[in-house]
């Protein structure tokens, strides 16, 4: 009869750690995660060509209409006049790191005289390696018809 | 009495089941915030800053023109994406280093740039390597053209 006591067996799923486990998480998406440090909205240029674009990289973002923002690679970009400010940028931010790399990250209907005038300004300022930020190419325009239309 | 019987059987742990529940719940609200960073691009390495640029002659190079529409002219021909790096092929073979310079109009869209850049680039796939590729702003062709 003392078997009974099988009876007062707890049948709660212990739970305790589970919050631990969200936690975990939590953190290991909050360390792994890449700030965007421009938030221009803009349909990018199609490559197969895509390489991963090293972290803390400076940031020249243009859109079609012309506005031209920049970014250290730290702070969220700033909308500046021009194409020439783009030198006086990019030749403040190569003083301190001479290897820093930039991004141009530029609509793909851009009319190219004004991200010639960019990427001429960083030229000028000594920059050793550019990235231009593309997104995956889709299948179905590999024949080469025409500029991107996905995202 | 009865009531002293009672009260020792309240648990004297803290509730930590809604605690997953919360956690879970914060999980969510950042994946839902995040905006995914597109993080991948073509690379250009830049020409170093020396004192003597390697000497292109105009002749030398092979030029492809991107005209405003988006269409291609490569040394005068017009010509498709696809059938760029056919037309390089034997001339690489004899000259490995030969230039090829790529030269977009003013008012051509810049994705047609990375489109021929990215096709140039994709060579070794099709057993063409372009070693020698440069894309001129228009203060250089202003500079040393001609």
């Amino acid at each position: 009869m003392r078997l009974h006591q099988t009876k007062r067996q707890d049948a709660a799923i212990p739970t305790a750690s589970m919050a631990d486990i969200a936690f975990l998480l939590i953190i290991f998406f909050m360390v792994t995660v890449t700030f965007e440090v421009d938030k221009a909205q803009l349909t990018l240029p199609e490559s197969f060509i895509r390489l991963e674009v090293p972290k803390k990289s400076a940031y020249v973002s243009v859109t079609e209409d012309g506005t031209i923002r920049v970014s250290s690679g730290d702070e969220i970009s700033v909308v500046v006049p021009g194409p020439e400010d783009v030198v006086s940028f990019a030749a403040s931010v190569v003083a301190t790191d001479p290897q820093k790399v930039f991004v141009i990250k530029a609509d793909t209907n851009t009319r190219y005289q004004l991200v010639d005038r960019v990427i001429d300004g960083l030229k000028q300022a000594k920059v050793q390696t550019i990235f231009l930020l593309s997104a995956a190419e889709a299948m179905d325009s590999e024949s080469g018809a025409g500029g991107g239309a996905g995202r | 009495m009865i009531f002293s019987g009672r009260k020792k059987r309240v648990s004297d742990e803290i509730p930590t089941a809604s605690m997953a529940d919360i956690a879970f719940l914060l999980i969510i609200y950042f994946m839902v915030t995040t905006t995914f960073a597109a993080t991948r691009g073509l690379d250009w390495a830049l020409p170093k800053d020396e004192d003597n640029p390697p000497l292109v002659e105009k002749e030398e190079a092979v030029l492809i023109e991107i005209q405003p529409a988006g269409n291609l002219v490569v040394d005068g021909q017009p010509m498709q994406l696809d059938e760029i790096l056919e037309y390089l092929e034997p001339k690489l073979e004899r000259n490995p280093m030969k230039p090829v310079i790529i030269r977009p109009h003013a008012d051509a869209p810049y994705g047609r740039m990375v489109d021929v850049f990215d096709e140039l680039r994709r060579g070794p796939e099709k057993g063409v390597e372009v070693k020698n590729i440069s894309i001129p702003t228009q203060r250089e062709i202003d500079a040393f053209w001609f």
